[in-house]
C-alpha cells in the first residue's frame, strides 16, 4: 500500500485546523505551572483567562485566536514511505479545501509582500521544510501556522567566533527589543551556529519542542534555564502587562558549523500552536500532538 | 490593589480620568474596531475632509481588534474578533486621539508616549485585551450596528458592536500620562544592564 494524495491532502487541512482550536496539552500544562508560580495578581487574572480562553475554544470547536497565521508545515519523509499521488500539489489543495469548508471561516492573512494585498492563497504556500527518516514507513507531519503577532520579532545576527557570553546577550536584547508584543508567556526558540538558512531553521524548529524539555546537552541545558531564569526577571509577563511569567521556556539547538556564528530567535505565543501526525503506508494516521 | 470599574459606554471625561494603572475594567455598549492600517490611513483623510466616515467616531472606544464580518440578509453578523498588536498605529494614533477626543483605545502591545500625551490633553485611556481570547471576546457580542468600508478585507472593515460584558481589560495607560509599557520597558532595560554585567564579572 502507498500514501494516498487524498490522505495527505486531507491530513495536512485537519492538521492545520486542529492546531487553531486547541492548544498543546504541554501549553495547558505550562499555563498551570505559571499560574501556581506567579506573584503578580493581575498577571495570575491574565494568566487565568488565558486558560479559560483556550478551554472555551476547544468546548465550542472555535478559534483561540483570530488571526489564524500562514500555514506552516515541516515534514519528515520515512525511507521507506510509498506515494500513489502528488505529495506538494496534496498540500496545496488541502490547504485550499480548508479555505472553503472550515467553520468559522478563516480571515484573509496570506500577503503579498510587493503589494500587500491579502487573500487566501499566494506564492509558496503552504510553507513546507522538508527531511528524512531512515527506515519510517511512514510520513511525520508538524503543522505549526504562523501568525503575524509572534512572526515578526524574530532576528538572526551573524557574529564571528563568539563566546557564550556574547551570544546570551544578543538573545536577551532581542527579547527586550521586542518589548512583549508577541502574546507572552512565549516559548522562544534558539539557534546557534550553521549557515543563515539553517540556524533560522533550527530556531524556529526549537520552538516545536516539547515545552519544558531541556536540550540533551549539558551546556545548551544550562544555557536554557540561564536563559528562562533571565527572561523572567525583566518584569514583561502575561500580554506585556507585568509579571514574572514572560517565557513558558528557552529552547536552544546548534549545528556545527564555519568561524562564523549565525544566532536566530524567534517566538511562539502563548497558544503554542503546533499539532503532529504520522500518515503511514497502510492510510492510518497517528496523532503525536 | 487594582479597582474593578464597568464602565457604560459612553463615558464622559470624569469617568475616564477615574481610571487609574493597573485598574480592572468590564465594557457594555457601543465600541468600534479595526485591525487596519489602511481604515486608519482612511481615517486620517477623512479628518482632511478628504473622504467621508461611515459613522461619527467623536468620543469614541476605538478597539484594535480584527473581526470575521458577513453580510446576510438580516444585516450584518460577526463570526469572531480579536485583538491585533496596536504598535502598529503608533505614528497616527496621536493625531486621532486628538482629532475625535477617544475616550478608549484598546488593543494589545501598547501604544508610544506620544499617545499617550495625547491621552493625557483630551482624557483617554488605553486598555489591554487578551491576545489569543477569541472564544471569550466574541461572546460578549451583542448586535452589529454599522459596518463601513466593506470594500476592504473583513478584519480592515470598520465595525461598530454593541457588546456587554468585554472583559476584564486592564487599564495600561491612564490620563495622566502614565504609560505601563514605557515603565515596564525601561525596568526591563535597566533589569537587562544588571544581568550583563553580572554576565561580565
Amino acid at each position: 500500500m502507498a500514501i494516498s494524495y487524498e490522505a495527505i491532502r486531507d491530513l495536512t487541512a485537519n492538521l492545520y485546523e486542529w492546531s487553531l482550536k486547541k492548544i498543546p496539552e504541554d501549553a495547558k500544562r505550562a499555563l498551570e505551572t505559571a499560574i501556581a508560580s506567579e506573584r503578580n495578581e493581575t498577571a495570575r487574572k491574565v494568566l487565568a483567562m488565558m486558560r479559560q480562553s483556550a478551554r472555551r475554544a476547544e468546548e465550542s470547536d472555535r478559534f483561540v485566536c483570530s488571526d489564524s497565521g500562514v500555514p506552516v508545515y515541516f515534514i519528515k519523509v520515512g525511507t521507506r514511505a510509498e506515494f500513489s499521488g502528488d505529495v506538494k500539489r496534496a498540500i496545496r489543495d488541502g490547504f485550499a479545501r480548508l479555505v472553503e469548508t472550515i467553520e468559522p471561516p478563516l480571515l484573509k492573512h496570506v500577503t503579498d509582500p510587493l503589494t500587500n494585498e491579502r487573500g487566501h492563497a499566494g506564492k509558496d504556500m503552504p510553507i513546507v521544510s522538508w527531511d528524512m527518516l531512515d527506515g519510517a514507513d511512514y510520513i511525520d507531519v508538524t503543522c505549526s501556522p504562523k501568525a503575524l503577532g509572534s512572526g515578526r520579532w524574530a532576528e538572526l545576527q551573524i557574529m564571528s567566533f563568539p563566546t557564550i557570553q556574547e551570544i546570551e546577550k544578543y538573545i536577551l536584547e532581542v527579547v527586550v527589543r521586542s518589548a512583549a508584543q508577541q502574546c507572552p508567556p512565549v516559548t522562544i526558540g534558539v539557534g546557534i551556529g550553521g549557515t543563515f538558512d539553517h540556524c533560522a531553521k533550527l530556531a524556529k524548529t526549537a520552538t516545536l519542542r516539547p515545552l519544558g524539555s531541556l536540550n540533551p546537552e549539558p551546556k545548551l541545558a544550562a544555557m536554557e534555564e540561564r536563559l528562562t531564569a533571565a527572561i523572567n526577571q525583566l518584569g514583561y509577563g502575561p500580554m506585556g502587562t507585568g509579571g514574572d511569567t514572560t517565557a513558558l521556556a528557552v529552547h536552544v539547538e546548534y549545528s556545527s558549523g564555519h568561524g562564523f556564528t549565525p544566532v536566530a530567535v524567534c517566538f511562539n505565543c502563548w497558544i503554542s500552536r503546533r499539532t503532529r501526525a504520522r500518515l503511514y503506508n497502510d492510510g492510518h494516521v497517528e496523532r503525536v500532538e | 490593589m487594582a479597582t474593578t470599574h464597568h464602565l457604560t459606554l459612553p463615558v464622559d471625561e470624569a469617568r475616564v480620568r477615574s481610571l487609574a494603572l493597573g485598574d480592572l475594567v468590564f465594557v457594555d455598549g457601543d465600541i468600534v474596531m479595526t485591525a487596519g492600517l489602511p481604515t486608519h490611513r482612511r481615517i486620517l483623510e477623512a479628518m482632511d475632509g478628504a473622504r467621508e466616515l461611515p459613522f461619527p467616531l467623536d468620543g469614541a472606544a476605538l478597539f484594535h481588534l480584527g473581526s470575521y464580518s458577513v453580510d446576510r440578509p438580516e444585516g450584518f453578523e460577526i463570526l469572531y474578533m480579536n485583538p491585533t498588536t496596536s504598535t502598529r498605529f503608533n505614528p497616527v494614533m496621536p493625531a486621532i486621539i486628538r482629532h475625535f477626543g477617544l475616550r478608549i483605545v484598546c488593543g494589545k502591545g501598547g501604544l508610544d508616549d506620544a499617545s499617550a500625551a495625547a491621552m493625557a490633553e483630551v482624557g483617554c485611556v488605553y486598555l489591554s485585551i487578551l491576545g489569543g481570547g477569541a472564544a471569550l471576546h466574541s461572546d460578549a457580542i451583542r448586535q452589529v450596528i454599522a459596518v463601513g468600508w466593506t470594500d476592504l478585507v473583513s478584519h480592515y472593515r470598520l465595525v461598530k458592536l454593541r457588546v456587554e460584558g468585554l472583559g476584564p481589560l486592564t487599564v495600561e495607560i491612564d490620563s495622566s500620562g502614565n504609560n505601563g509599557y514605557a515603565i515596564r520597558q525601561n525596568t526591563a532595560q535597566d533589569r537587562l544592564a544588571l544581568l550583563l554585567n553580572d554576565v561580565d564579572t
